[in-house]
Order: structure tokens, then C-alpha cells, then sequence
């Protein structure tokens, strides 16, 4: 955590709108005025973004021919079924990835700061650590308000330790894609069952969750009078903490008034047990939990790393036994391109697998995929160059009406990322004219 | 060496007289003044610097935006911070730079004395202590609070988010904000912490994966495990309940389903013990195990689960074709015998009772016979708990507010379901998860802060938790503010086995040590790296910097010890012959030993390495930044990377280029604006080139012949480890105000200010005449203005 100063306008506003909180589940009871109603966006549009390390061999990724009737390309060949609901975006570079003029390495951490955010992350390894708000950020503060949670980050990798992540960056960027404010990252969770209660509460059923966040309410309730009094006492460099603290207690009991609600209609699936071995239950852990937050319209933002950058993670369920970050550095042989380009088209298997249990998922007059919108993709091209250009990134998902599947859209060389987060985020009616380091948009 | 007493309340009179005497006796003994008479001191001092500083640090040059000829050095106070750099720069040797006119040590020491004591005597008139953050217990300090408090092991990282670290250290209350998400946590932390401590009857079923690291090699004894077993794990577990688990066993080599080299393994005649406590529950005969599962019944608590095999066959290799130390690679196998991948707790199953675990026992201290007997005996049991996690007496506004969720608990069930829910609430409460300091309604007021604070402040420095009952009473007795009572519980407290969180918190912090979990040598320059070896190195380490805290040594030992600690791979890794056994042993080094001190420690040369080659820089770095306090500026923007030696392929090129480290470095070290800095880094970086990039011994890089020789900033010339050793040695009272200013640091969760440099100086003037034992440095530290005392923050930040 890095939050020593903080603005929460999102806070404000509730604060402001008088807390009228409608239920989702209960949509009739809308307020006509929520800001969601003037939204271009359907408000039940749903965006998860999704980082990827390490590149990708784009030969086998990047499909021959623009337009509609591309084939396939071996990386991505797991993605076929959802041809009708997919755009690949080729030819883009992340150009915040790549070091500052007159900088040289630390390629690797800069790009997860860079994917969602199309900022260079500031060079700093203390706790003044600054990037901009991330798209699936802005998304939340527009579309997240009145669910349970504004958004949920997840990942698989846990911190094993702080400090600087490689020249002289803060490991804050590489630890996460997702930034609520320039200075405030949000740590990814790795643990699904963590990641369970905090959406549904917990307890081994329904009424053992509602009576247990119903004791939380009251446990919070009896901490605000508390604090009340003791809060002349202690000295003024506390007090401005100690009132952070009593907002975020705030921000807790409104969650957990919903949260009540919520837990009661919780889906009577097995509480996960832990953090599994394999990386494979792992990842589809992960997608699982994401399809079930929106489902129940807990959250309508989600954000999932594969890896940190530089992982040495292995992944046995590949075929492949060198790890993720070895085999980028493929040094362009050809039998280690091969295997590289395997560890890609496995990571899209586990996507298929995310796709599928999205698609086949009802959610009002469709399924889950055609509500949302998934940006997938990495800030890095050739990882063995430490390239950031031409990107593998293609966004997936119907986004309610608004996204037209089937297409390889090929942009002009060099185009930046940051001009496709403006075009994703005109999905979601957030009107931004720029972002990052954007100079244009890319349409989609 | 002049000193300011560190000693509060003292009668400062008295104290300005002996400065003075001190300061005469330094400046006559030192001969600061045989050069032409000067008129005066200041004037003395403007000489000194006209004639060896000005010529870079003027208004024009602005060199590292240091003017010193525009400054007042009869004001020295005016412009503390920009004197404090001075001293700093002085004390560590570190100027005039090498090439520029140098005056001898002494006159530079003189000099740097006179500014050292107008400093102190300015502190000592109007001290800043300072004002740390809002402290948030970290994650760590959490686990053992949760500990002390209710006799329960958790494990944090599945309860809490990891902390981020500010200037080292992750205790930095600067790092320990606050957040919805985070603050959620706590509360969920809170629930099932004291569901656990109380006993759940109707526990879930939850599973733990153990890995074990894919590098661990097991062909030999593991420690702790019982003698005749080989390779395997020894876990500490918590049982919630007394019921069934599952302990179920995957092998990373020899497993019927994947895994490396499966299948090639010899499992006939290979066996594998499963045992709870120490007592076998199983043993498994690989060749024909089904499965590697097994579900016993387990009584709650805290259990050691081991999972190993029995040493079969340790006969060597006979062969030209020796193997490496590691025994497994990605895609390859340099072992016959089958290993442990991962072990999972899965459970409870079929549960038979809350059990008598450790925790129960801690937090009931009464039972009530009957229903009048319950509510004094919750009160009891609360008002005991409330104080130890508050740090303080419960009033009875606290017992009520307790009682009211005891009495919601209750209704909704039992006795024990109301002290679960009152527990939730005290473990919820944010003067459990802060450390709240009282401060006066002033501003600007610096101010004591009071006994119960000092009690909480000592026990979260030394042990990283909660204070204990004996130390709280002393505080609400008011006796802890005497002297000699601190001293005394100083000394009590670093003798307890809870100090040794002092250890793996502020030397696994200030040394990189925990760095050293993550970091992965190159496979193909260093193929006997493993695991064990990692583990090994992190142990030596620690075990060294323990027994410099156990045996209250003086703390120049940590670059001079005659002793280190090594088990057998280590030794192997050093090439100390006849140590055997996977336990470690203290053996004495020889004086011209080059493993002497932290700096021959294959831990330290490791995490300042890179993984392929040793890096000078780094270590220069390390060494400048930790043991002399005087870390180097980033690196310039615009500074291409070093090219990478260029290797001779297998098909055997003759044109390849092959550059020593060293030679590939000579540009940082000609060119500004590089030079400068690495000129102060790169020859304490060579002098340990000896050392490869896992700190083992070496004569030659690839096929060059290592050159350890280098000139150090002073001008003193070094050719290896022994003779920088000495060289670092000079500035040994550098040393001590960087290894005090770094506990400092770490005691008070603050970075450590110019403001705060006089009571450095005064904690190592007053440890020097207690042989720098490390006690007398806590013990200083402990009693500083810093660690005591408060400025109302608005004020400390004009200041600044």
C-alpha cells in the first residue's frame, strides 16, 4: 500500500448523491437520474482487462490478412469458436513500455504500468510512486458505484518481496496493472478464496455469510462510535490518518449493505480451498470467480495478470519445461521460438476456457460474453529484444451491441496503445480525449 | 571525540563545560592548529574549506549543488542539513576525491569534529525528535502480536496483503497507509482469527499446498528431520480442529504423473515416511503406492508434519563425469532418487472437537460452572485480552462496549460463541491494528511521549509485536521513564527469543537478505546453485548477525568476526574441507581469512550480484550505501548499458571478443559525468572479484585472471577482500553511525533526518566506551530524544 495521500472522488460523490444505492439485483429501482441512465454504454457492460507478459512470437500470433475472413494463426488458434466475438488490434506499440529518452532498460518494469494506463511510470524506486488512473479504473469509478465492488483485481503471482523491482523501479508497477488514483496502485489478489469472500461473504452457506457481514455492520458500527472520542486525544499527525481510516470504514459499511443482500443470493458453488498447485486450476479459478462477480453483478470490472514480468513460472500443462521468462529471451532460434510460441497458445487455451465459461453463462437477453468487453494483450512484442511494437493485443466480447466480432483491424505501424484505451473507454461512455500518451484514437 | 550526552534531563551546564574540554583535548591531540596560527576558529575552518572544497562546491560550479564558498561557517546550525552532508562525505572518507588535493586524516578529522560539535550543541539547545506517521502494524508485526496475544500461529500471508517498504524497511509508517480493500481485510483477519483461537466446530474444509522450490535439491539429510531420512520437508501446520485431514504427497521426480524425468527415477525399494510430530503415520512404498495420500486424525494445534524418504543408497558417484551439486534443471536430471514436489493439508474431515489447543488455554482462563458464573468470567477473560491488545487498562466504557458483543455472541449461542464475538471485536478494533500515539493539543510542542507509547514503541523495535504483560505493568506503574529500569528491560528483552525478530526483519532488510529468496543464478554459468544452497547462505548470515545480538558483541564484529557459521553444502560451496551434516556449526576463520566478516558471506555477494556475472558496481554500492552510510546518487539519465561479454560459441570462433567485467567497466570510470561516483564504487567492487556471482572463491573469469587490485577514494590500494577489509576498517566509527543509523531508522518507522544525526553521534560516542556492544547501541537508541520524544508534525515540517 502506498497511500499516504489520498482523493477519492468516487467517495464524494456517493457521499454527495445522498447514498442512494440501488441494488442491481433489483434493477426497476434505478433511480432515473443515475449517471449510468445518460451512458451510451448498455450499464450492464461488463470490462476485464487482461495482462500477458513477456510478448509473443507475433509471426505465429498477428493473422495474415486484415479484415473479416483472416485464418487463424497457430497462437491464437484456441480462440476460433469466439471468431464472431473477437478483434484483434495489430500494429501497436506501447510506447511508455520503452524507456525515456535518454534512459536506457527496465523494459520490464515499466510495461505492466504501462498496459492499462498508457503512462511511463515515474523512475522511482521510494514511495512517491506515480503512474496515471487506469482505464479499468475510470470504467469503475463510471459503471462501478452502485455494485458491491467497484472492480476486483486479480492475479496469480503473490509478492514474495518488496523494494525495487530492477532499475531503480518501485516493484508497486510491476505488482499490478490496475492504478485508482496516479498514486495509488491496487494489489492484485492471488488467493480464490480470498477472492470468494470478499465477493460473497464468508461462511459454508448463505446464512452463515449474511449473519456473519451482518456482525461486521454491527463490529463497524460500535468501532465508528468508539473512534469518535478517542480522536481528540491522540496527536495531530494521527488524527489525518485515523480519518482516512473512518472514510475507508465508511466505504465498508456501504459495501456491506449490499454485500448483505448479495450473500443471501450467493450461488451454491464449492467455496474455493486455497491457492491451487497447479497453475492451470489455478488461472481457471481465477476466470471462474470472474464469470460469477458478474453474474451476480457484484462487479462489473475486473483486471487479471498471467504473471509479473520477469515470472520464472513453469508451466507443466504447456508441454514446455523452461520458464515463461527464459523461453522469451529466445535468442531467434527457431526450435526456441517454437517453444515459446507454445507457452503463448497455452496462455490463449486458458482464455478459451474464460471465453467458453462466459458464453455460457445467461445474463439478461444474451450470455455474459456479449456484455462484455476483455482488452487482452501484453506491452511487449518480441520479449527477447525487449520490443514494444507490434503488440499482441485483441479485446473480445460483445460489449451489449456495441463491438463487432470477426475482425483483424490492422492500424497504421507504430500506432499507440493509449489509443486504443480511448477507444475502449468510449464503449463505456467515459468521454476522455486522451490517455497516457495518446495522440488519437482507435476505433473499434 | 566530542560528545552530547544522549541521557535526558540531564543538567545541560555541566554538559557544555565537558563538550568543551573535549573538544580542546580533541583538537590539541589531533594537531588541528600547527598550521599558521589562524585567528579563529571559524576562520580556521574557512581556510580548510577554501583550500580543499571551494575549488568544486562554488556558486559557479555548483558540483552535486553543494556552495560552500558563499556559507557561514560561524553559523554552522543555520544550514544544519547541508553540514550534516558535509560530515557525512568527511567521515566516510569519501572527499576530497581521489585525484584532488588531500589534507592527512587527522586535519580532516579535526574539521569535521569542530562542525560535528556546533551541531550537537545547537541540537542539544533545541532538539527535533521528529514525528513518525500513524504506525499500522505490518503484516508480520500482526502474525506475532496475534501470537503473543492468543498462543496462535497464523499465517499472514493468506490473511493480509503484503506492505510496501520505505527506506528500507517495511515498518516505515510512511508505508503503511490505508485503503477500503485493505481495511476489509483486517475486519475478514479479525473473524477468523478469533473463530480459530475459540475453536469452530464447524470449521470448512480448507486445503494448504506446500511446494517445495523446483531448485531443492534432495539427495541428502534435511535438518530436522530424523537422521537415516533423505530430502523431504519439515512443515509447521496449524490443525483448527481435532479431526481428519488429508496429507497428500506429489513428487517432482519419480511420480507416476509428470513431473521431470518421471519415470526415469528409481523408485524400486524407495520408500516414503509421512509423520506428525515426529511420530511416523505412514510410510509409503513408492514402487507400489497406489497414491501418495494418506487421512489420519489430527488434535488442533500447531503440529510438524515431515514428509520424507529413506536414505536408501548414498554411495558416490564414481565417475569421470561428475555430477552437478543441483539435481534438477528444467528438462533435466542429474538424480537417481526420487523428490518431494509438493505436500497438501487438506481438512478438517469428520471433526471430533474444538481440542485443547494452545490458544484456548491462553484465552480461558476461567470456566463457569454454571450460568451466574458467565458474565464475570467473560469479563475476565475480555478486560485481560482488551489490555494486552490495546497496550493499555481497560476502562469500563471498553468493558461495556465488550460485554454488549459477548452478550450477542451468547445469545446467539454459546459461552464461547460470546467471547468469539467480543474477541472479533477487540481484534477489529483500529487501537489493536495502530499504534496510536497521545500528543498534545499544541503545535510546535515537543513533548515525551508517555510510558505506555514508550513500552509499545520499545516491544514493536525489539520484537516486533506486542508488549508483554511485565513490560506494560512497569509502564502503568510509571517506572518505565527511570533509566536504569529501561536499561534493564532493554537487556530482558533482547536476551528473549522473541528479539530474534531483529534478525530476520531489520538484518533481512539492511543487509538484502530477503532479496536473496527470489534471486535466480543463471543455470549455465552456475549450475550447483540450488536451493539448499540459497537457504543455506540465508542462514549463515543470520545465524552470524544473531550471535552478535546473543552474545552482545562488538558490532564491528559483523566486518571482523574470526568465526562464521557453515553446514555442509555451504562448506563444500566455500571449499572448507571435513564439515559434514546438514546442521550448522560455528568454525573459526584464520585472520587472513577471506570469508571473514559480512563481506566474504556468500549471501551478501549473491544479492549484489547479477545473475549471470558478479557486478563491482553493485557491490561498491552495497558497501558505500550500508556499511559506510554514504549511498551513491542514481545513475544520470542517458547512460548506455554495458555491453555483455561476448562468449565464444560452441563452434569455436576466434574473433569473439572476450572483456573482463573489469576492462568493460574502465569507461564508467574515465568519463564524466560517470566518474565521479564510480570512481568511489567500481574499486571496492574489484577488490571483491574474487568472489563470483554466488560468492564462490575464483582465480580466473572465464579465461581471464581475475585482477583484484583497485585504488579506494582515500588512496589506499587494495588487492582483495582481507586488505579492503582493513581498508573499511579505518572508517569503523563510519561504520557504527551507519549500523545505528539504519536501526535508528527501523526503531522509529521513520526515515532518519539531518535533525537526527546528533543523537546518532551521541549513541556511538556512548557505545565506543562500552566496547560498541550491540546492547549499549540499542540501549543508546532506546533512550534518544528521537526515540522518546514528539514534535507536533506541522512543526517538524517547517523545520525541514
Amino acid at each position: 500500500m502506498f497511500i499516504t495521500k489520498k482523493h477519492i472522488p468516487r467517495r464524494t460523490f456517493l457521499r454527495g448523491a445522498g447514498i442512494t444505492l440501488a441494488l442491481p439485483l433489483f434493477d426497476a429501482m434505478v433511480p432515473a437520474q443515475t449517471p449510468l441512465g445518460k451512458t451510451a454504454a448498455s450499464p450492464k457492460s461488463r470490462f476485464c482487462g487482461i495482462y500477458v507478459p513477456h510478448g509473443a512470437i507475433m509471426s505465429e500470433f498477428t493473422p495474415a490478412t486484415e479484415g473479416t475472413n483472416f485464418e487463424f494463426k497457430p497462437i491464437l488458434s484456441p480462440l476460433e469458436p469466439f471468431r464472431d466475438r473477437l478483434l484483434i488490434v495489430s500494429g501497436l506499440e506501447a510506447t511508455t513500455a520503452g524507456p525515456a529518452p535518454g534512459e536506457s532498460g527496465g523494459d520490464h518494469s515499466r510495461s505492466a504500468a504501462a498496459f492499462l494506463s498508457g503512462a511511463r511510470a515515474k523512475h522511482t524506486s521510494g514511495v512517491d510512486v506515480h503512474l496515471d488512473t487506469t482505464i479499468d479504473q475510470m470504467i469503475a469509478q463510471k459503471i462501478g458505484q452502485d455494485t458491491l465492488l467497484p472492480s476486483i483485481e486479480l492475479g496469480i503471482e503473490d509478492i514474495g518481496y518488496t523494494g525495487i523491482c530492477g532499475y531503480g523501479y518501485s516493484c508497486a508497477y510491476v505488482d499490478t496493472i490496475s492504478w485508482e488514483t496516479p498514486t495509488k496502485p491496487l494489489p492484485m489478489e492471488v488467493n480464490p478464496q480470498v477472492v470468494f469472500e470478499r465477493l460473497f461473504g464468508d461462511g459454508t452457506n448463505a446464512e452463515q455469510r449474511v449473519a456473519r457481514r451482518q456482525e461486521d455492520r454491527s463490529i463497524l458500527d460500535s468501532i465508528t462510535h468508539d473512534v469518535a472520542h478517542f480522536r481528540k486525544v491522540i496527536g495531530p499527525s494521527d488524527r489525518q490518518r485515523l480519518d482516512d481510516y473512518l472514510e475507508d470504514i465508511r466505504e465498508i459499511e456501504r459495501r456491506l449493505q449490499i454485500a448483505v443482500k448479495v450473500s443471501a443470493d450467493a450461488p451454491a458453488v464449492d467455496v474455493p480451498a486455497g491457492v491451487p498447485q497447479s497453475f492451470d486450476q489455478h488461472c481457471k479459478l481465477m476466470f471462474d470467480l470472474q464469470a460469477l462477480a458478474y453474474k451476480a453483478d457484484i462487479t462489473r470490472v475486473s483486471t487479471f495478470m498471467y504473471a509479473r514480468d520477469n515470472s520464472n513460472h513453469t508451466y507443466p500443462d504447456s508441454g514446455v519445461t523452461v520458464s515463461f521468462h527464459g523461453a522469451s529471451h529466445h535468442g531467434n532460434k527457431p526450435s526456441a521460438i517454437e517453444t515459446f510460441a507454445k507457452i503463448n497458445k497455452y496462455h490463449m487455451q486458458l482464455f478459451a476456457y474464460f471465453l467458453d465459461k462466459l458464453r455460457s453463462t445467461p445474463d439478461g437477453d444474451g450470455n455474459l460474453l456479449d456484455h462484455s468487453m476483455i482488452l487482452l494483450g501484453s506491452s511487449m512484442s518480441n520479449a527477447n529484444e525487449h520490443d514494444h511494437a507490434p503488440l499482441p493485443v485483441l479485446v473480445a466480447g460483445g460489449a451489449s451491441g456495441q463491438l463487432k466480432g470477426g475482425r483483424h483491424l490492422k492500424t497504421p505501424d507504430n500506432t499507440r496503445l493509449s489509443n486504443l484505451l480511448v477507444g475502449v473507454l468510449d464503449k463505456f461512455g467515459v468521454q476522455r480525449e486522451t490517455v497516457g500518451d495518446s495522440n488519437g484514437r482507435v476505433e473499434i | 571525540m566530542p560528545r552530547v550526552s544522549t541521557q535526558l534531563g540531564e543538567k545541560a551546564p555541566v554538559r557544555k563545560t565537558l563538550l568543551l574540554g573535549w573538544i580542546v583535548l580533541v583538537l590539541a591531540a589531533s594537531g588541528y592548529g600547527q598550521a599558521p596560527r589562524p585567528q579563529s576558529p571559524a576562520a580556521n575552518q574557512r581556510a580548510f574549506l577554501d583550500q580543499y572544497c571551494v575549488g568544486c562546491h562554488n556558486q559557479r560550479a555548483k558540483t552535486a549543488g553543494l556552495m560552500l564558498d558563499k556559507m557561514d561557517v560561524a553559523q554552522v546550525p543555520q544550514n544544519a542539513e547541508v553540514w550534516e552532508r558535509v560530515v557525512r562525505k568527511l567521515r566516510a572518507g569519501m572527499m576530497p576525491p581521489s585525484g584532488a588535493r588531500r589534507p592527512d586524516r587527522p586535519t580532516i578529522e579535526a574539521f569535521a569534529t569542530r562542525l560535528e560539535s556546533e551541531l550537537d550543541r545547537s541540537a542539544a539547545a533545541k532538539a527535533n525528535p521528529g514525528a513518525p506517521a500513524l504506525h499500522r502494524l505490518n503484516r508480520n508485526e500482526y502474525a506475532n502480536a496475534i501470537r503473543d496475544l492468543l498462543s496462535l500461529e497464523i499465517d499472514p500471508t493468506s490473511l493480509l496483503p503484503a506492505d510496501d517498504s520505505s527506506s528500507g524497511f517495511d515498518n516505515n509508517a510512511d508505508a503503511l497507509g490505508v485503503s477500503p480493500a485493505l481495511m476489509e481485510r483486517y475486519l475478514s483477519a479479525a473473524s477468523r482469527i478469533s473463530r480459530q483461537a475459540v475453536g469452530d466446530p464447524a470449521t470448512p474444509v480448507s486445503e494448504k499446498v506446500y511446494a517445495l522450490p523446483n531448485d531443492l535439491t534432495q539427495d541428502t539429510h534435511v535438518e530436522g528431520l530424523p537422521f537415516g531420512t533423505r530430502g523431504g520437508v519439515l512443515l509447521r501446520h496449524n490443525f483448527p480442529v481435532d479431526g481428519e485431514y488429508l496429507i497428500a504427497t506429489t513428487l517432482s521426480r519419480g511420480g507416476k504423473d509428470g513431473g521431470v524425468g518421471s519415470g526415469a527415477a528409481d523408485t524400486k525399494g524407495e520408500e516414503l515416511e509421512v509423520s506428525v510430530d515426529g511420530e511416523r503415520v505412514k510410510l509409503f512404498n513408492l514402487a507400489s503406492a497406489p497414491d501418495l495420500e494418506v487421512r489420519i486424525p489430527v488434535k488442533a494445534g500447531l503440529r510438524s508434519i515431515g514428509v520424507t524418504f529413506a536414505a536408501k543408497n548414498y554411495a558416490p558417484v564414481e565417475d569421470t563425469l561428475q555430477p552437478y551439486l543441483r539435481s534438477m534443471f528444467p528438462g533435466g536430471v542429474w538424480t537417481v532418487v526420487p523428490h518431494v514436489g509438493s505436500v497438501t493439508i487438506r481438512g478438517p474431515y469428520q471433526t471430533t472437537g474444538i481440542g485443547d489447543t494452545a490458544s484456548r488455554r491462553r484465552i480461558f482462563t476461567c470456566h463457569p460452572a454454571n450460568e451466574q458464573q458467565e458474565l464475570p468470567c467473560a469479563k475476565k477473560i475480555l478486560s485481560a485480552i482488551a489490555g494486552r491488545a490495546f497496550r493499555r487498562s481497560i476502562t469500563d466504557q471498553d468493558l461495556e462496549t465488550l460485554t454488549s458483543f459477548y452478550q450477542v455472541g451468547r445469545s446467539k449461542g454459546s459461552f464461547d460463541g460470546g467471547i468469539e464475538m467480543a474477541l472479533r471485536r477487540i481484534l477489529a478494533s483500529p487501537e489493536f491494528m495502530f499504534r496510536f500515539e497521545r500528543g498534545p493539543a499544541k503545535p510546535g510542542e515537543v513533548y515525551r511521549i508517555n510510558d505506555l507509547e514508550l513500552a509499545s514503541r520499545l516491544s514493536f523495535f525489539l520484537w516486533s509485536s506486542l508488549p508483554d504483560d511485565e513490560l506494560v505493568k512497569l509502564a502503568t506503574q510509571g517506572k518505565l521513564k527511570d533509566s536504569a529500569v529501561l536499561e534493564q528491560q532493554v537487556r530482558r528483552m533482547l536476551a528473549d527469543p522473541r528479539s530474534k525478530e531483529l534478525v530476520s526483519n531489520f538484518a533481512g532488510q539492511w543487509l538484502y537478505l530477503r532479496n536473496l529468496q527470489s534471486l535466480v543464478p543463471a543455470m549455465e554459468e552456475f549450475p550447483d546453485f540450488d536451493d539448499n544452497l540459497r537457504q543455506a547462505m540465508r542462514r549463515e548470515t543470520e545465524l552470524f548477525f544473531d550471535s552478535i545480538v546473543r552474545e552482545d558483541r562488538n558490532v564491528l564484529d559483523l566486518l571482523t568476526a574470526d568465526y562464521t557459521f557453515v553446514n555442509e553444502r555451504l562448506a563444500k560451496h566455500y571449499g572448507m574441507p571435513d564439515i559434514y551434516g546438514s546442521q550448522f556449526r560455528r568454525v573459526t576463520l584464520n585472520a587472513d581469512n577471506p570469508r571473514r566478516g559480512l563481506l566474504g558471506q556468500g549471501s551478501i555477494l549473491t544479492v549484489t550480484s547479477l545473475a549471470t556475472r558478479t557486478s563491482p558496481v553493485l557491490r561498491g554500492k552495497w558497501i558505500l550505501e550500508n556499511i559506510l552510510g554514504v549511498p551513491p546518487p542514481e545513475p544520470p539519465p542517458n547512460v548506455p548499458a554495458l555491453k555483455e561479454n561476448v562468449r565464444p560459441t560452441d563452434k569455436g570462433t576466434d574473433t569473439v571478443e572476450v572483456l573482463s567485467v573489469r576492462s568493460r567497466l574502465e569507461e564508467h570510470r574515465a568519463k564524466e559525468p560517470c566518474a565521479s561516483c564510480h570512481k568511489m564504487m567500481d574499486p571496492i567492487g574489484f577488490a571483491l572479484e574474487n568472489f563470483d556471482a554466488v560468492g564462490q572463491w575464483r582465480t580466473l573469469d572465464g579465461r581471464l585472471p581475475i585482477d583484484a587490485s583497485g585504488q579506494l577514494v582515500d588512496g589506499t590500494k587494495v588487492d582483495g577482500p582481507v586488505n579492503l577489509r582493513k581498508a573499511l576498517l579505518v572508517y569503523s566509527d563510519q561504520f557504527l553511525r551507519t549500523v545505528t543509523e539504519k536501526l535508528l531508522t527501523y526503531a522509529i518507522g521513520r526515515s532518519v533526518e539531518y535533525y537526527d544525526m546528533p543523537a546518532v553521534r551521541a549513541i556511538v560516542g556512548d557505545a565506543s566506551r562500552n566496547d560498541n556492544r550491540f546492547s549499549s547501541i540499542i540501549v543508546g537508541i532506546v533512550k534518544s530524544p528521537p526515540f522518546q520524544m514528539k514534535v507536533n508534525v506541522e512543526e517538524s515540517a517547517v523545520r525541514k
